[in-house]
């Protein structure tokens, strides 16, 4: 039996294409080599959070935002599409508790205590959303290096919402019982799926709580049983609880990620690792095979469609060559820099070179080859493989993912009928 | 305003300064030396990192070869631990021509090296990535040198003869009393504040800057800034330096310097020695150039790129005026009361980083006579702190101490292989760091991942010590990536773009440390 759709890339935009499509009653195989941005990202889901002012409202505010970008991928799709987007990911992501609205964004503590603006957050993360104040116990744990309470806590009692509202935020430091040893996140999210382990963590947090309503603590509650470790702690502690994301590896992201991977699973759809991409077979403007290795070995895959999702500079979808030239790896499609300029700037924190690098497609998201037109008729592209945005500067990762992926299926779906 | 009284004033704490300070500690004086910045941040800690034979200068300067021979073999004696023993090696490559090489040999005998000639395949065989074409290789005791340790070691030395160092003071205002030099003003660079210190000799240590300097006296020093670039590789892609054997150019020795290698360097004439911008032209020269000693040099990951100021010298002794005459790598002690017939002001310049023990002895043998004050020299003998042992450094002690350090002193950086405990040493010893200078001391975010995690990690910990305060530490993190895309912005290409894009969604993406209030 053949494969209704490859999907290459395994990152959120991948995932969500080929969701769409299993649920469409597609067969779908998703080919990557590596796992993406997924399990190192918080999961919280942006939309648009800086045009470069603040945004409270991402749709309301998109086509302002459009106005000064021609470039951008949200160009790419309606207003409407990117909310039924994000809608359909909330019932999607339902067991996992997420909670938002693409027409308001909350503001969440950052690992530094910067006030950020996001969607869409997992029910563990909540109660974290500060737009109308509130006074936050930030609670570190002794050994446990990417998380500093102090300074947090320092910086988000220095935190303005719009709303005018106070925030404030005080620290303490905890000591796990047992091992006080070096903690890398791995261990202690196992140590606190451990009931006992819990239980004197929320003992200790309540007997160091004062006046704050809210407790905040490192995106380290859980893996698989992050539900109960989440709302186990809210019991023990007697107030809400909600995690502050860390640098990689992302717990929150991995949960996030075996949800997406089940859910294909359960629609009859496959997820391949280290599986890459590297060639492929067409016959005039279709494309008929994808040409994988998977250890050493090369494979052709044919397939009806194709949805190219594998991002971009940051996990080698595209690459950038010493004397500057930069490939699109798999179709070697049109690749632009998305309006960023060309000699780097002297300023870090201002739009660089390979800021915005992506492949260029038409309107229908299909991506151009040399000539100017459509490579072939049935690949689409979707998700940090498009050009033209700055994700982590605008707060519109998964958000791009989402309305792209999303709408890459709907083509290729609407191709298929 | 705090009053200081010294016998030697030292301005500049690169490596020249921090010799003469250990020089003239030993000989019973007392010493204050002073730098705008951390220590080896000026030239000494953005040069090449070779510990030079002298085969660089062997055919086309001998006097200078002659000088690195010497003194590259009285700090393997003395300054143990700041060298890796890695040996050199000089190669023929197809376009080195051939009859340099005898010419070569015969000048490195002269000079005094230890020099031999070994077969081609000899040397393929001990640096199997070496270009198999290479027609001759004759192995030389070049080795690689820690600018930061060395000059940290050269300080705690002279503090242990009671010297003073005080970084971050820049000096604003030479003193002045009539045809005297009588000391300095300085201003803390932290604070504001002012320093005045009294000496009875000044010495002009500042390299590049030195012309900058003497101008505050009054005086003019023809010191060419010569700014050279070099680019690090991911990877310890030979054991030994590996040099062309051919009249000195551009791009054409590669020194493995612990886990990485450098390649370098350059040398463009520019007018001030602060601008330390590098091209994408010349790091291209560079690695094409490393090509030609290591192919397949352009796929290694670049990981940062920088470069320094060389304090040229011309021949003439620097008079205004000396126009475009040879330059000369060796160095030079200009005593103002005979040049200039200011008295109280000697400034030494030009030279290496491998003869500073040598500039120094010259320095202070001129400042001893001026003081009427002072013993003999002793650094040719006295074993600098840190190297007692007389072990040359090695990467896999590192990685065995690593291995065998107590369990509960984790780890802040697993690139380098830093523990907190190396960070709590370091922080203790002087309170005032910044994350750039802790990064150079510990090599801290100068491994694969160039501090995409650990720069948080220590930003946080300083903190949480009370040694940052709020925003000192967010100031600190702003700077640090800063500083980190001035040595990676011209590299941005293959894995270091990819790096560079997980820092953006680490610092931006997550943290969001532009809109981090200030
Ligand atoms: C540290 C970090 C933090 C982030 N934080 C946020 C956040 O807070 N909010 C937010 O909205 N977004 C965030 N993001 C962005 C988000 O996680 C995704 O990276 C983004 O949505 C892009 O997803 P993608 O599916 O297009 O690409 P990616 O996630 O980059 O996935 C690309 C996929 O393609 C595969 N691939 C590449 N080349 C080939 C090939 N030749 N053959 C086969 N497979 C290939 C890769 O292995 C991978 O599976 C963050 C990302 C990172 C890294
Ligand atoms: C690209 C390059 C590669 C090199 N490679 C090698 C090599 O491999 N081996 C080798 O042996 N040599 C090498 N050299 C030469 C060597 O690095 C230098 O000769 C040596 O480091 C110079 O040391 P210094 O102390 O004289 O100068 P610096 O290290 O520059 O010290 C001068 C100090 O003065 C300070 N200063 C300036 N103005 C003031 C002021 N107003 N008040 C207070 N302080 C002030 C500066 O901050 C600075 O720290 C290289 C040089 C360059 C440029």
């Amino acid at each position: 039996m053949g494969t209704d759709a490859v999907v290459l890339g395994a990152g959120t935009a991948g995932m969500v294409a080929a969701l769409r499509l299993a649920a469409a009653g597609a067969s779908v195989l998703v080919l990557a080599e590596g796992e993406g941005g997924l399990p190192l990202a918080p999961a919280q889901i942006d939309v648009l959070g800086y045009r470069p002012q603040l945004v409270l409202d991402p749709l309301g505010e998109l086509a302002g935002f459009l106005e000064s970008r021609p470039d951008h991928p949200y160009q790419l799709v309606e207003a409407g599409e990117v909310g039924a987007s994000l809608d359909w990911f909330l019932e999607l992501s339902a067991p996992l508790g997420y909670t938002g609205s693409p027409r308001l964004n909350r503001l969440q503590p950052t690992g530094l205590g910067a006030l950020r603006p996001t969607c869409l957050v997992p029910e563990t993360m909540a109660a974290g959303d500060l737009s109308d104040g509130g006074s936050v116990l930030v609670v570190g744990l002794r050994g446990f290096r990417d998380f500093h309470a102090p300074l947090l806590a320092e910086n988000l009692a220095l935190a303005h919402p719009p709303s005018g509202a106070e925030v404030r935020a005080r620290a303490v430091e905890v000591s796990l019982p047992g091992d006080p040893r070096d903690l890398r996140p791995q261990l202690l999210v196992r140590r606190l799926e451990e009931r006992g382990v819990l239980a004197e963590l929320g003992r200790e947090i309540r007997s160091r709580l004062e006046q704050e309503d809210l407790v905040g603590v490192p995106a380290v509650l859980g893996l698989e049983s992050s539900h109960e470790v989440w709302q186990g702690l809210q019991e023990l502690v007697g107030r809400p609880v909600f995690e502050i994301p860390t640098p990689p590896p992302s717990q929150p992201g991995q949960r996030l990620q075996q949800h997406l991977f089940r859910a294909l699973r359960r629609l009859g759809g496959e997820v391949r690792l280290g599986a890459r991409a590297a060639g492929y077979r067409a016959r005039g403007d279709r494309l008929v095979a994808v040409k994988v290795v998977t250890a050493a070995r090369e494979v052709e895959i044919p397939a009806d469609h194709f949805v190219l999702a594998t991002g971009g500079i940051g996990t080698g979808g595209i690459t950038a060559g010493p004397d500057g030239e930069l490939r699109e790896e798999v179709f070697g499609a049109r690749v632009s820099r998305g309006g960023a300029p060309e000699q780097p700037l002297v300023e870090y924190m201002a739009t660089q070179p390979l800021d915005r690098v992506g492949v260029e497609v038409d309107e229908e998201q299909r991506p151009l080859g040399g000539g100017g037109g459509a490579l072939f008729e049935n690949l689409w592209a979707a998700g940090a493989a498009l050009a033209g945005a700055e994700p982590w500067r605008e707060k519109s990762g998964e958000g791009i993912s989402l309305a792209t992926g999303f709408r890459a299926a709907r083509l290729a779906g609407g191709a298929r009928a | 305003m705090n009053t200081l009284d010294t016998d030697v004033l030292v301005i500049g704490g690169g490596s020249t300064g921090a010799g003469v300070a250990w020089d003239s500690a030993l000989r019973g004086l007392h010493v204050t030396l002073v730098d705008r910045q951390d220590f080896a941040t000026g030239t000494s800690g953005r040069f090449h990192g070779l510990l030079h034979s002298g085969g660089r200068y062997a055919v086309k300067d001998p006097g200078s070869a002659r000088e690195c021979a010497a003194e590259n073999r009285i700090l393997r004696q003395v300054a143990a631990d700041c060298i890796e023993d890695t040996g050199g090696l000089f190669v023929s490559t197809p376009e080195d021509d051939l009859e340099y090489a005898d010419r070569f040999l015969a000048a490195a005998r002269a000079a005094g090296m230890e020099v031999e000639e070994v077969p081609v395949g000899t040397a393929l065989r001990d640096e199997p990535r070496l270009n198999p074409k290479i027609r001759r290789a004759f192995r030389v005791q070049d080795g690689s040198i820690d600018s930061w340790k060395m000059v940290s070691a050269l300080l705690r030395g002279a503090e242990a003869h009671a010297a003073t160092v005080l970084p971050y003071h820049k000096v604003v205002e030479v003193l002045r009393h009539g045809d005297r030099v009588e000391g300095a003003v300085m201003e803390d660079q932290r604070t504001g504040q002012e320093v005045r210190v009294h000496a009875g000799c000044v010495v002009n240590a500042a390299g590049a800057w030195s012309g900058q300097v003497a101008r505050l006296a009054g005086c003019e020093v023809g010191v060419r800034p010569g700014k050279g670039v070099m680019v690090a590789i991911n990877h310890r892609l030979a054991r030994a330096v590996l040099n062309r054997c051919h009249l000195p150019s551009d791009g054409d020795i590669i020194v493995p310097v612990r886990t990485v290698s450098v390649i370098g360097t350059t040398d463009h004439p520019v007018a001030d020695p602060d601008d330390t911008e590098c091209s994408p032209e010349e790091v291209h020269q560079m690695i094409e150039a490393g090509e030609l000693l290591v192919p397949g040099f352009r796929e290694a990951r670049a990981l940062r790129v920088w470069a320094g100021s060389r304090p040229l010298l011309p021949k003439t002794g620097g008079s205004a005026g000396a126009g475009d005459r040879e330059v000369s790598r060796s160095h030079t002690v200009l005593d103002h009361g005979a040049r200039d017939g200011l008295e109280g002001l000697v400034t030494i310049a030009g030279g290496k980083f491998t003869t500073l023990r040598l500039m120094a002895e010259d320095t202070v043998d001129v400042v001893v006579r001026k003081l009427g004050r002072g013993s003999e020299c002793r650094t040719r003998t006295e074993v600098l702190p840190g190297s007692e042992s007389r072990h040359f450094y090695w990467i896999g002690n590192r990685q065995q101490e690593a291995e065998t350090d107590p369990p509960d002193d984790p780890l802040i950086c697993e690139c380098e292989l830093v523990s907190q405990h190396d960070l709590d040493t370091v922080v203790a010893r002087r309170p005032t760091w910044r994350l750039d200078d802790i990064r150079r001391a510990l090599r801290v975010g100068m491994g694969p991942c160039q501090g995409g995690f650990c720069a948080f990690r220590v930003a946080g910990m300083l903190h949480q010590e009370g040694r940052y305060g709020r925003a000192e530490a967010n100031s600190a993190l702003r700077e640090f990536v800063q500083e980190r895309w001035k040595g990676v912005k011209v590299i941005s290409w293959g894995a270091q773009a990819r790096q560079t894009r997980l820092d953006r969604w680490i610092f931006e993406g997550l943290y969001d440390l532009e809109h981090l209030p200030e």
